[in-house]
């Protein structure tokens, strides 16, 4: 099991955002996790991302807790979320090659130049991001997720931004993910894009999740 | 190897944001101008006026680029896709260290000849000592920085606070680096003071000392 949550709780100030979480995922799965607005997917996705913590509850990543080996556990992690997590003045290339170089991702360049490709950002590549779309950025931010072949990828809107084009290119390089036995949690609110990818659906409601209808 | 990446990419980052550097360049020039103008025309000891001037200008100019340091983790979740990398905290604290002290060399090399000229102080003999001095006390001020930097990430009032813990902290590197640049200006040597070089060294070795326990724990708890 590459993730295993269990009745995560997370409190801002005097709201309780979530109550009761949890969530299992296996090698090669993928889980769609819908949920209103509000409802605390993105929280949920920053914890078990080990970005934040959890006030309650436990959190295990390739069977053990991430305060064991840090580093072990965010290098399993493939994340995007909402926020491009990216240095907008840097190109899309210096950018994906610093940090896989941080993360000691073997030919991190010529690899984040690959995938650009696919992206079909190429053009780009040696552009500073400041003036790119929202679409554009999200391509980058989901290159630098898929950047170190993650085991787990836990991708917060990852549609969001991108044309039918970006949606399909998307699809395949997690299909190709999943062929190589990597467990992915996609939280969106369409279903339709994930397509055939998606192997169960989950609905977070009031700080919990529960199976979708 | 991470430490030079994190310098590079801040320098990097740094060089291509003409504001911020215009700003903090003009802003240091200015008070220099400034205090300088305040001071003169006939000065009464130039020697210990353009020291604390010189000194007074870096230590402002830092807040103003520890600050934008700051902010460009933040502004795009940068901070937090480093974090992600799994890569060595304390060395992530080493590069952003390196890259602070490069930038307040920077302004350092554009105020000393200002302060120079209009205060008429300082010869080539005793520039080597000051830059030793200078390095003693630009060093501490980007380690303090940093780590405080990291601390205040991610709160509504960071700039407040950061400001806040670093006066208290500076105040030997400073007095140190106020009384050596007076006393080579001065008499041409650091003798009178040598003490304070100590208390500078001291300071600095606790400086990046303390980051290597409490970086990576400031991090995880600020968010």
């Amino acid at each position: 099991m590459i993730l295993r949550a269990q009745e995560i709780r997370k409190r801002f100030e005097s709201r309780w955002v979530l109550r009761s979480a949890s969530l299992t995922l296996e090698s090669g799965e993928c889980v769609l996790l819908q949920g209103a607005n509000g409802s605390g997917k993105t929280t949920f996705a920053q914890i078990l991302a080990t970005l934040l913590t959890a006030d309650r509850g436990s959190l295990e990543i390739d069977g053990s807790p991430p305060e064991m080996n840090r580093r072990a556990a965010r290098r399993a992690i493939g994340f995007a979320s909402h926020r491009p997590l990216l240095y907008p003045g840097l190109t899309p290339l210096e950018n994906l090659a610093f940090f896989g170089r941080l993360a000691d991702v073997p030919d991190a360049a010529p690899r984040a130049g690959a995938l650009l490709d696919r992206f079909g950002l190429s053009t780009f590549a040696r552009t500073p991001m400041e003036r790119f779309s929202r679409g554009m950025l999200q391509r980058v931010a989901l290159t630098r997720a898929l950047l170190p072949n993650p085991r787990l990828l836990i991708l917060d809107e990852p549609y969001a931004g991108l044309d039918d084009e970006g949606s399909g290119t998307l699809n395949a390089l997690l299909a190709e993910a999943k062929g190589r036995g990597a467990g992915m949690l996609l939280i969106a609110h369409e279903r339709e894009r994930a397509g055939a990818l998606v192997t169960r659906r989950l609905l977070m409601r009031d700080g919990a999740v529960e199976p979708s209808p | 190897m991470t430490l030079l990446d994190v310098a590079v990419k801040d320098l990097r980052l740094h060089a291509r944001d003409a504001r911020f550097l215009a700003t903090l360049l003009l802003f240091s020039a200015s008070v220099v101008l400034i205090l300088s103008v305040a001071f003169g025309p006939i000065f009464r000891e130039p020697e210990g006026e353009a020291a604390a001037t010189l000194w007074a200008a870096l230590f402002f100019a830092g807040v103003l680029g520890l600050t934008r340091s700051l902010d460009l983790e933040g502004e795009s979740g940068g901070g937090d896709a480093v974090r992600l990398t799994g890569a060595d905290p304390y060395a992530i604290f080493l590069g952003k260290t390196l890259a602070n002290f490069a930038l307040l060399a920077t302004v350092f090399a554009l105020v000393l000849p200002i302060a120079s000229i209009f205060f008429d102080v300082g010869d080539l003999r005793t520039l080597p000592t000051l830059l030793g001095v200078a390095a003693l006390a630009l060093l501490g001020y980007a380690a303090w920085g940093t780590l405080f930097a990291a601390l205040a990430r991610g709160l509504k009032a960071r700039e407040l606070l950061l400001s806040v813990l670093l006066f208290p902290s500076l105040v030997p590197l400073w007095i140190g680096a106020v009384k050596c640049t007076h006393s080579l200006w001065a008499s041409g040597s650091i003798d009178p003071v040598r003490d304070w070089i100590k208390v500078m060294a001291v300071a600095d070795v606790l400086g990046l000392a303390l980051a290597a326990f409490l970086y990576e724990l400031i991090q995880e708890a600020s968010e």
